[in-house]
């Protein structure tokens, strides 16, 4: 639906009102060359490359910047316009190194193409070209600018990209360019280097080689590789990628650009994360324990193993006797076979995918019964929000690009940010948000308070806020003992925080809630859902959605990954359709979920175990409990890529091959499933997920002939709500959503019960889990680009504390509570509340979770310095 | 520290005249030259600190401002306009004159720490030409005779 | 035959802006109001409607002193003065063109009038948040002007409900960082807004978005200054001086070779001869005139035989230049052009502000080559890529900076080709320019 059109180049093409006239061109497939404009940019009209003639303009105008009026008429290559191009071209190259032979952009550089298309193949300077820094040794006059970044300033033709994606896009302020004129530089603040999560797409975007990354220079001519269209699997956003390869070897990630999720943007975990697939350690050969020790063996044997075991404790043992972990970082297709294999092959429910949380998961009765789910929602859902509160999470390292898109809601839509969390986040820095830092275990008060607040806002004219006139009296009856000053006691947070919040939140149209990591491994998360289902009744309108702490949960939530839901959600009293489909009966037996199938394996009531691409030991929060529980098992199989902390004990190891050697859908935050296929065969003798379950079900008695993730696939789509092709590999770029809870919560606000947090002398610090700078999961410190940002665990404290303590950076301190100790590295911390230990928990060597205890409400530690 | 409370005082004063803070930076910059005569990081820190802007805004303002040198110079930063009206009366020739009286080189400082002499573009002095500025004082109409004068008293000033 | 040295004229200046210049206390505010200062400020606040104002000055003829000659009462008219947005006027005081010096004399030393024009202009937009931009070099007329406004707060003729009326309004004085290009007037508000002083893009033009993405008007010095004697003498009495299209007086600076330099003050439309030859003097040591630079260095040089060129808008538009900024450089015969050409070309390679390609690019180039050629060592092909260099910067820029830029190159070519061809074929200057420093 256009709204008029003008003439370009004697074809008429349609425009949107307020579209230039570069847009309106392209998308009518008319191509005008550019290097400053970026889709996701406003428009500098500095590089003059796209100048066009407009009839009755007097000037030629660049295309980028000129909105298209009604009746335009448009030449994009008359005379004129080629002769100024070629203009633009040669002052552009007059000082441009023609290095092209060295230069890692050769073959996708901007200048190149352009230049080639419009033929310059002399320049009329004579003298020598000006060199930024010269440098007789290399010819390269080469400057690294950041752990990953290398700047060529003499290849630079001043286009601004990356300055403006640094500044505009990722808010952040670590380069910029400084002097003027023909002497323009771009560099990072004087003494800074750039860093910034989103540094590499300075790099992708620069349309020439001024801004080179070590992961992929001097590596491969670009010409040489094949690109495979993948989807990121190191977090819930789901971003696209093209993965590079040569040879059957991986050598870059780049942007896969999605308007509806990534915009073209990557963050560095993504774009550099991949290299873990390329680390030396993985795994090459099935192993089996023999005497005592893992050995490398053979598929045949190693599988034969399995059988032998698994027959023997069959005989003694119900399907209640087995288990099986899987990691949410798996394809859709991977964790829908194995609990298929579990549930119809071994018998079992005992199946989970939540390794990182405490307590007992089945919702409380007031959450299943109102159906205080969360609701579902998409990237858009949040730009256009005009409120966006952040809850329980630190969105900037969890969930990087939905970060880009709040701000894209901030810059354009003038949308107002709320973090609420037990520590400072980055996402606050240059955000303008209003940062609430509550003490730990009282995020439900803090929300409580604000509802509180809100409500006492609108309490004239509840209806506005879709609230019953008796709504109101009843909240407050309840939640008197959690706001005004009573609350500020609680959480630390002051009333006028408090107050300023409740403006916001009583003045605003649309918003989103956003929880995460926080929140999602609090042991009192049902609480925390109380309360946050609360604010969002007391908003006008607002969306709930918790975003899950790995890529795949949605994945793992609807296929079947959790004790008591069958794929599709469905409970057993629908298992007659998958009994159908798999061709057999199903167990009715409850299955039992994390701690429920640890405690039994301590009863003895578990023997034997399959364990997918997770790792309980290092996840589990009670790291020394999961261990000498694991132990116990008379049969582990674990199947992953790298010998894992559990793949240390376990019986029989299956190398399994990561995800970009084999192909699938996942599903992101959104519910949104994509596809993502393969670059590379699969390494030595490991094979794809789907593969080794077909196997191991074919041993073990119930073939179900679905080798391939398509086979898998095409059954599986079947249990989803969803209008999906039959084939993966025909799903649109855009991927199909599932839709969370379609069903609104019942009735009016429900009860917040506030469980105190009991203080502690003996071990006075709160422990917090944290992402490492450029890190998530454990997976990326087999990146080195990644380890250049960050390359050790740390153990972060308040600078005052560590004063008290005598402890400066880099200072050895002892961690330890009920449960163990860990020894690492001091870092102080400006702004960190006293009280608070944080440690990345992306690091075996430094493993958090071993000062944990699974019956502890909060972790408390203390410390000493070595 | 290195600016002043007085100059941290000026610069948010500057910042109440604005109606974003940021417009204070150039104001800013003003302040710290006149205290210290000279800019650098440092105080581009403590400017992005008073007025609660991006040190690297204060950064790269500073750069592309002539205005400010970036490093300690003489206490006679002698500027001489080169551009067309001052040329045409021999302001390139006061030049040569000036290094040869200073023994320096353009933009080098002369040993007793006196004497800088750079060449600037046109200052706005066309009608009185040639002419120099001094720090921030104008002198204009120069002749040889005036150059000689202004350096000995300005020698015999220390 | 340029008839350089039997010139007989009587041409008189015609002082409006200047009347008072000389007189030592003008400065100071009381000596001011005493000659009037503030009378048409208290007029406009109290008497006039903003329209009325408007329309005034539209009569007036008033035109833009700063170097595009735009309609002053006109530029007013794009302000959307009912939108909820607060509007700005920004006086331009950036003065920094090379050939000109007019701005100062008015800002040294006759301070009030130039801010009671700014008050004036503000009124015309409704405006309450006006800045002054004054080149950070300008330390005399910065300081002449920071006191005035002082004064003017003092006597109330600034600040809030002015002289009871109701009217609030601030000046406040921004003081550049030295940077040629925040004259221009986009690259003066990303100056004003603390940013680097680029330009920026066209539309959207700064009477709709300007400083703060607000309506904004600029205005030169000695444009406002003009309007309080406007208001009080009224739009006829000034549309009454100069020519047909060209209305009222000017400031030119006469610099270069010429007895008496200085700023004169005529009616538009005295000839350059009676500026140059009856006013300046004429010639120092009455050599023979090369040419004139007549608008300040980003205007085509007119020659001797256009020396009866009345100087008003349309006929030195007619001769090829522009009137600009009205600084007008003189040069005897034997001036080296190719010299001139590459300080000029010097001047703006140092300062493009560099972010469009062309001007960054460009104004370097065209030095180097210019350089080149100076220093013996042209190529007869250098000329030609001179010409073309400059026709690929001419139009295709963000802001005007790059056409000035090529401006030199061009008109100079057009008019002593042979020079520029003699110094490459004898690697060296055909005159003995050795320029000394004035006598004593
Ligand atoms: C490169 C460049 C430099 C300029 N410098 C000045 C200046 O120093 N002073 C000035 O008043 N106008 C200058 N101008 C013109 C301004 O852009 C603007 O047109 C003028 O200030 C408007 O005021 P007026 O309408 O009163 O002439 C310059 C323009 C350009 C392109
Ligand atoms: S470095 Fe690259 S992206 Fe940045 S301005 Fe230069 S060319 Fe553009
Ligand atoms: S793409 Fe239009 S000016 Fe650069």
């Amino acid at each position: 639906m256009t709204d008029f059109t003008i003439t370009v180049n004697d074809q008429t093409v349609p425009v949107n009102k307020g579209q230039t006239v570069l847009q309106a061109a392209l998308n009518a497939g008319i191509d005008i060359p550019v290097f400053c404009w970026h889709p996701q940019m406003d428009p500098v009209g500095a590089c003059r490359i796209c100048l066009v003639e407009i009839e009755k303009f007097p000037k030629l105008q660049v295309a980028c910047a000129t909105v298209a009026q009604e009746g335009m008429v448009v030449h994009t290559e008359s005379p004129k316009v080629v002769k100024a191009r070629r203009g633009v071209l040669e002052f552009i190259l007059a000082h441009h190194p023609l290095d092209c032979p060295t230069c890692d952009k050769g073959g996708e550089c901007d200048l190149q193409n352009i230049t080639f298309k419009y033929g310059l193949d002399y320049s009329r300077l004579k003298e020598p070209k000006h060199r930024y820094i010269v440098d007789e040794e290399s010819t390269f006059d080469d400057l690294r600018i950041g752990p990953e970044v290398i700047r060529n300033q003499n290849r630079c033709i001043h286009c601004y990209r990356c300055t403006r994606i640094v500044d505009e896009v990722a808010f952040e302020d670590d380069l910029g360019a400084y002097q003027r004129g023909n002497h323009t530089e771009i560099l990072p603040p004087p003494g800074k280097e750039i860093r910034n999560l989103y540094s590499g797409n300075v790099v992708e975007y620069c349309p020439v080689g001024a801004l080179t990354n070590t992961d992929w220079r001097y590596k491969v001519r670009v010409w040489l590789t094949e690109q495979t269209p993948v989807v990121c699997t190191l977090c819930p956003d789901g971003c696209n990628m093209t993965l590079w390869t040569y040879h059957d070897k991986l050598y870059r990630a780049t942007a896969r650009p999605n308007d509806a999720i990534d915009k073209g943007f990557l963050c560095d975990i993504g774009r550099y994360g991949y290299q873990y697939m390329t680390s030396s350690d993985r795994l090459k050969k099935p192993m089996v324990r023999k005497e005592g020790e893992l050995v490398e063996t053979s598929w045949g044997e190693a599988l034969e193993y399995i059988k032998t075991h698994t027959d023997d404790l069959k005989k003694k043992l119900s399907g209640s006797g087995f288990f099986g972990f899987i990691g949410a970082g798996a394809y859709n297709e991977e964790i829908y076979s194995f609990q298929r294999f579990l549930r119809r092959v071994i018998g079992t429910n005992n199946i989970d995918y939540r390794l990182n949380r405490k307590r007992h998961l089945d919702y409380d009765k007031e959450i299943t019964d109102r159906k205080l789910g969360p609701d579902s929602a998409t990237y858009d859902d949040i730009e256009t929000a005009d409120t966006i509160v952040v809850f329980g999470s630190d969105l900037h390292s969890e969930n990087p690009i939905t970060a880009l898109r709040v701000k894209r809601a901030i810059r354009y839509n003038g949308a107002k940010l709320i973090i609420i969390n037990p520590v400072p986040t980055h996402l606050a820095v240059r955000t303008d948000a209003i940062e609430a830092i509550h003490k730990p275990g009282t995020g439900g008060v803090a929300l409580t308070a604000i509802t509180a607040a809100v409500l006492d806002r609108i309490k004239g004219d509840p209806s506005s806020h879709g609230l019953a006139a008796g709504d109101i009296a009843d909240f407050n009856s309840k939640h008197s003992d959690y706001s005004g000053d009573k609350a500020a006691q609680l959480t630390g947070i002051d009333t006028t925080t408090i107050d300023k919040i409740a403006d916001i939140v009583s003045k605003s149209e649309s918003a989103v809630i956003l929880t995460g990591a926080f929140f999602g491994r609090d042991p009192w998360r049902d609480s925390l859902l109380v309360a946050a289902t609360n604010l969002r009744k007391a908003f006008k309108r607002c969306l709930l959605v918790t975003m899950p702490d790995e890529s795949n949960v949605f994945g793992a939530e609807w296929l079947g990954a959790l004790p008591n839901r069958l794929p599709g959600q469905i409970g057993f009293e629908g298992k007659g359709r998958f009994e159908d489909a798999w061709r057999g009966p199903l167990t009715d037996m409850v299955g039992k979920d994390t701690i429920g199938i640890l405690e039994a394996i301590n009863e003895d009531e578990i023997e034997c175990g399959f364990v997918l691409q997770s790792d309980p030991v290092r996840k589990f929060p009670d790291g020394g409990y999961a261990r000498s529980v694991m132990e116990k098992l008379k049969l582990l199989v674990v199947i992953d890529s790298f010998m894992t902390d559990t793949a240390r004990i376990a019986d029989v190891i299956l190398p399994l091959a990561p995800f970009a050697e084999s192909e699938g859908t996942r599903t992101n935050w959104e519910g949104r499933i994509q596809y993502s296929a393969r670059a590379l065969k699969p390494l030595a003798e490991s094979k794809p997920a789907c593969e080794i379950i077909e196997l191991l079900s074919d041993k073990l008695g119930t073939a179900f002939q679905q080798m391939s993730p398509l086979d898998v696939y095409s059954e599986m789509i079947g249990f989803l709500p969803v209008d999906a092709p039959s084939n993966f590999e025909r799903l649109p770029q855009a991927g199909v959503q599932i839709k969370a809870n379609p069903e609104q919560p019942i009735g009016g606000f429900s009860t917040f019960q506030f469980n105190p947090v009991d203080s502690n002398e003996e071990f006075p610090f709160h422990l917090v889990t944290v992402n490492a700078d450029h890190h998530r999961g454990t997976l990326t410190k087999r990146s080195e680009s990644l380890m250049n940002f960050c390359s050790e665990p740390y153990i972060g404290l308040n600078q005052d504390d560590a004063d008290k303590l005598k402890l400066s950076e880099g200072d050895l301190v002892k961690v330890e509570s009920k449960f163990g100790k860990v020894v690492g590295k001091t870092r102080r911390l400006e702004d960190l509340p006293q009280g608070r230990v944080v440690i990345p928990d992306n690091f075996s060597e430094l493993a958090a979770n071993l000062l944990m205890g699974r019956k502890e409400r909060y972790d408390r530690v203390k410390l000493s310095k070595m | 520290m290195i600016l002043s409370d007085e100059t941290k005082r000026k610069i948010s004063q500057a910042k109440e005249r604005y109606p974003r803070a940021k417009s204070a930076i150039l104001p800013g910059l003003h302040a710290a030259h006149e205290e210290h005569g000279y800019l650098n990081d440092e105080m581009y820190k403590e400017i992005a600190e008073v007025l609660g802007v991006k040190f690297i805004e204060v950064a790269e303002a500073a750069s592309f401002y002539t205005l400010f040198p970036k490093a300690k110079r003489g206490k006679y930063y002698i500027q001489v306009c080169r551009n067309i009206s001052c040329a045409l009366l021999g302001s390139h020739h006061l030049t040569r004159y000036l290094l040869e009286k200073t023994g320096t080189k353009l933009g080098e400082t002369s040993a007793d720490g006196l004497f800088t002499v750079v060449e600037v573009e046109c200052l706005g002095s066309c009608c009185t030409a040639p002419m120099m500025q001094v720090n921030e004082k104008y002198y204009e109409n120069l002749t040889i005779e005036k150059v000689d004068k202004l350096l000995d008293d300005w020698r015999n000033a220390e | 035959m340029t008839g350089a040295t039997q010139n007989k004229s009587n041409a008189r200046e015609t002082r409006v802006l200047l009347e008072h210049v000389g007189d030592p206390n003008l400065h100071k505010i009381e000596h001011a109001i005493e000659l009037g200062a503030y009378k048409a400020w208290e007029k406009v606040l109290k008497e006039v409607k903003r329209e009325e104002l408007v329309q005034w000055v539209k009569d007036s003829g008033l035109r833009g002193r700063g170097g595009a000659g735009f309609p002053t009462g006109v530029k007013w008219g794009f302000v959307p003065v009912n939108s909820p947005k607060p509007k700005y006027l920004c006086c331009n005081a950036d003065e920094s063109e090379p050939g000109t010096c007019k701005d100062r004399v008015l800002m040294e030393n006759d301070p009030h009038t130039v801010i009671e024009g700014c008050m004036i202009a503000a009124f015309a937009i409704d405006c309450h948040t006006a800045f002054f931009y004054v080149r950070g070099e300008y330390d005399l007329s910065m300081r002449r002007i920071k006191k005035a406004i002082e004064e003017a707060y003092e006597k109330g003729f600034l600040g809030k409900n002015i002289m009871g009326t109701g009217y609030d309004l601030d000046l406040v004085l921004h003081r550049g960082g030295g940077a040629y290009i925040c004259g221009e007037e986009t690259a003066l508000l990303s100056s004003l807004e603390g940013e680097k002083g680029l330009s920026r893009l066209k539309p959207p033009f700064p009477a709709i978005e300007g400083l703060y993405a607000c309506p904004t008007v600029v205005n030169n010095v000695e444009t406002v200054s003009n309007l309080p004697r406007i208001v009080l003498k009224g739009a006829a009495w000034y549309a009454g001086m100069g020519t047909e299209k060209s209305k009222g007086t000017r400031l030119f600076s006469v610099s270069g070779h010429v007895k008496k330099p200085g700023n004169y003050e005529i009616e538009l439309g005295m000839t350059l001869r009676d500026l140059v030859y009856g006013l300046a003097g004429g010639i120092l040591d009455d050599k023979p005139l090369k040419c004139i630079i007549p608008g300040g260095s980003s205007t085509p040089v007119l020659m001797p035989d256009q020396l009866d060129t009345p100087l008003d808008f349309e006929s030195v538009a007619a001769a090829g230049s522009m009137l600009g900024s009205g600084g007008v450089i003189v040069m005897q015969e034997d001036t080296c052009i190719v010299w001139v050409a590459e300080i000029l070309a010097h001047f703006y390679m140092h300062e493009s502000c560099g972010k469009c390609t062309p001007c960054r690019q460009g104004t370097g180039w065209l030095y180097e080559i210019l350089h080149r050629i100076e220093n013996g060592q042209g190529k007869m092909e250098d000329l030609d890529t001179l010409l073309d260099l400059a026709d690929n910067i001419e139009g295709n820029t963000i802001c005007a900076l790059g056409d000035a830029a090529a401006v030199p190159v061009i008109s100079t070519l057009k008019h002593f080709k042979d020079e520029y061809i003699y110094h490459i074929e004898h690697k060296k200057c055909k005159h003995n320019n050795d320029f000394r420093l004035l006598p004593k």
